[in-house]
């Protein structure tokens, strides 16, 4: 991102002076990684998925343009909409639950408790780990009929022998924890954040008798606000691209029963499974449009809540 | 305004460079209605599969046994997992670098060979011999008349009994020679019920192998011409049986989050492979595989069950195919390869019963000979179901080749109680027939 605004940057002052125009010349050499990466394996590529959308391509054969088929098609698969639901339900319960915890866990460790390197450290990890293979597996056992969980619960005496992962009403909600689990890095973020709101607020608040809640209320929150939006749009945009844990979870099925049939697993499975690359191609796009609106629409609204210091 | 300018004059930029690259890629390599001829000349082709460890390492020692034997040839290796298999082999494809030779499944050579991707095997029939198999195997490789794959092996269905399991209750195998589906439901319930709920019965049936048997002990078939033919009570009858095993008292396949959770999992942790469950559908050559993941050698190969004895319901399915791809540049030594990895002795002896009974019958023979245990129950297994056996079926149409995946599904649907085994039925066979009919 900041590549790309330098670059912005970068043609604005073309030709504005003589001695800046000397300067583009390496500056564009160094960018050249960057340039060449972005156009060769992001932009093209869109461009060619965004024809391919519009066509039947089996990847065997050439594409066959078929206009908008293919977005028609879409709104009467079934499916399709299955994978919808299950994805926005994805988000919309996970999103904030993980900013919720990594906020409350921030807030916590910004009182500077002893160790605080160390449990940093300790609650970063997931989020390093998460998004594995591995960690899917060891998701699938854990919340398995044998598994940890269920283990854990006859501890307190309650004999449970569901599989969580197989259940088709619980399954989504195994993958939302792992999600939740993941907040070490919005966390870090918030962390970072809390040491930047200036401690003579809180002195003057105390001093005018406000309690930790109200503080946390009326500082912490507006001040640390740019850095939820962050985080949130962050979020919203990755949890809409979840595919790994779904698709280790359910061994490549989106099941049982379709509800674990994530946006992206469903569009792998059309693209690869079914060989209707055209098909995945648009669904892609569509995607494409969601996040967008989603992001802009979070812009819009972040006007009544998100406070900027200058 | 000025910079929104650019950025449309990048956009055009960045479209006309897409626009070349993928001019770049059209390059081809058809070697179409050429003549098929060895070269004299180095060459190095490419072979790809799917398949486990143990096959990784016998088809490389088969392979480095063709490469001394033709010291001109250079034959690089590819494997994967089977659906890493599927992805890759359709992206090569697409990309022109698909491998020369590349193991093939009955599910997918429809599509590949109506797509152009596979050459016809009649053009190189001067390096690659498929006499040494049964006709009516060799046909199965056929698509629309033309040979494009070579069946690798042959497999047939039956089911695999655990007599570990069924002697540690107390319990005694009926006579399965020609036991029925009641008998067999029985025996499962015999073995839920001693057990206390322990030990699953048997999982219902729910591949493409399957139906199509389950098909033609009604007396139909599930592809004709290409098109799906299963009769929807026929389908029902096969939706309905996911939803009876798993309710009722002491359901013999346990519960449908069971089953659900079961069809997630890999061989090594399924209960029959975990000595948890008596009784198994599979192909026949599995009782190997099942075995050594059990750890016990006291498993009994036996027929399906069968409520009609003179319905001539069974087949022997290619387990696998060789093809060679039509963007070969050397298609010639590609069927050396193929010819060499079907029909030279010592390397059947090599590869065993890894991918099937092979198909080349002298083969067969002489590992039906020298085997043991559960490999030579697999091996004599056709012979024990021949009465059965009846002509070769269609092959799965060019569309479906999702079928083992859509049968899963609706079998889940009617198993969660989701929608009534007619219902899904009439909506599988729809499905089915609008995947072929776009394909």
């Amino acid at each position: 991102m900041s590549a790309a605004s330098e670059f912005a940057v970068l043609l604005k002052n073309r030709g504005k002076a003589k001695d800046k125009a000397t300067d583009t010349k390496p500056a564009l050499g160094f960018l050249a990684p960057w340039l060449i990466g972005a156009v060769c394996l992001t932009f093209v590529p869109m461009v060619i998925s965004l024809y391919l959308s519009l066509t039947k391509y089996n990847m065997l054969t050439s594409p066959k343009f078929v206009g908008l088929q293919n977005y028609a098609t879409l709104l009467q698969d079934t499916r399709y909409l299955q994978s919808l639901k299950v994805t926005f339900s994805y988000v919309i319960i996970s999103v904030p639950l993980q900013l919720i915890a990594a906020l409350a866990l921030a807030v916590v460790l910004d009182r500077g408790m002893r160790g605080l390197t160390f449990y940093r450290s300790a609650f970063y990890l997931p989020s390093m780990l998460g998004g594995s293979v591995a960690i899917a597996v060891l998701w699938k056992m854990v919340f398995g009929s044998d598994g940890l969980f269920n283990q854990a619960l006859g501890l307190f005496g309650l004999d449970v022998t569901q599989s969580w992962i197989a259940n088709t009403a619980t399954a989504n909600g195994t993958l939302m924890v792992l999600h939740i689990w993941q907040f070490g890095s919005p966390m870090v973020i918030f962390l970072a954040g809390l040491r930047q709101i200036p401690r003579e607020l809180y002195e003057a608040a105390s001093v005018d008798g406000a309690g930790k809640w109200r503080q946390f209320l009326s500082i912490t929150l507006p001040m640390l606000s740019p850095i939820i939006f962050f985080n949130l749009v962050m979020s919203i945009i990755n949890s809409f691209q979840t595919f790994t844990q779904a698709f280790v979870v359910s061994g490549g099925t989106g099941g049982p029963n379709d509800a674990t049939l994530f946006y992206t697993l469903y569009l792998y499975m059309q693209g690869f499974g079914s060989m209707k690359m055209g098909y995945a191609a648009a669904m892609a796009w569509i995607l494409v449009i969601i996040v967008a609106v989603l992001t802009v629409i979070n812009f819009a609204l972040s006007k009544y809540w998100v406070h900027y210091d200058d | 305004m000025k910079s929104m300018k650019k950025w449309i004059t990048a956009a055009a930029a960045v479209a006309a460079a897409s626009m070349a690259l993928a001019g770049c890629a059209g390059g081809t390599s058809v070697t179409g209605g050429a003549e098929v001829k060895a070269s004299d000349e180095d060459v190095t082709i490419r072979i790809s599969w799917w398949g486990s460890d143990t096959r990784v390492q016998i088809t490389e020692d088969a392979i480095k046994a063709f490469e001394k034997e033709h010291s001109n040839i250079n034959v690089e290796t590819t494997y994967n997992d089977w659906s890493g298999y599927w992805d890759k082999l359709a992206t090569e494809n697409a990309g022109k670098n698909a491998p020369d030779v590349m193991q093939m499944d009955e599910l997918y050579l429809a599509s590949y060979a109506s797509q152009g991707s596979l050459l016809d095997l009649d053009k190189t029939s001067e390096y690659l011999k498929l006499d040494g198999m049964d006709e009516s195997l060799k046909d199965m490789g056929k698509v629309d008349g033309t040979q494009y794959a070579a069946p690798i092996s042959s497999t047939a269905f039956g089911v695999v009994i655990n007599n570990d399991v069924v002697e540690k209750l107390g319990l005694t195998v009926p006579d399965t020679s020609a036991w029925t589906w009641d008998d067999l439901i029985a025996f499962a319930k015999q073995v839920v019920q001693a057990s206390n709920g322990e030990t699953v019965g048997i999982a219902p049936l729910n591949n493409g192998m399957t139906l199509q048997l389950w098909a033609r002990q009604q007396g139909e078939n599930l592809f004709t011409d290409g098109k799906v033919s299963i009769s929807e009570d026929a389908l029902a009858s096969y939706l309905q049986m996911a939803y009876d095993w798993t309710h009722g008292d002491d359901p013999i396949a346990g519960t449908p989050d069971h089953q659900a959770e079961q069809a997630s999992g890999t061989l090594d942790q399924s209960d029959f492979a975990t000595n948890k469950q008596a009784m198994i559908f599979t192909q026949s050559t599995q009782i190997s595989t099942y075995a050594k993941a059990a750890g016990t050698d006291n498993m009994t190969l036996v027929p399906m069950p069968n409520d009609d004895p003179s319905n001539k319901y069974g087949y022997l399915k290619p387990g696998m195919y060789w093809a060679v791809s039509s963007q070969s540049k050397h298609p010639a030594e590609a069927a050396m390869l193929v010819d060499y990895l079907l029909n030279n002795e010592e390397v059947g002896k090599t590869l065993g019963t890894d991918r099937g009974i092979p198909s080349n019958n002298s083969i067969r023979e002489i590992l039906a000979e020298t085997s043991t245990g559960t490999d030579k129950q697999a091996l004599d297994f056709p012979a024990q179901i021949e009465d059965t056996l009846g002509d070769a079926p269609s092959i799965t149409p060019n569309g479906a080749s999702d079928l083992d995946k859509i049968i899963a599904r609706y079998n889940q649907k009617v198993m969660f109680g989701e929608q009534s085994a007619a219902d899904a039925a009439k909506a599988m066979i729809s499905e089915l027939n609008t995947a072929i009919a776009s394909a």
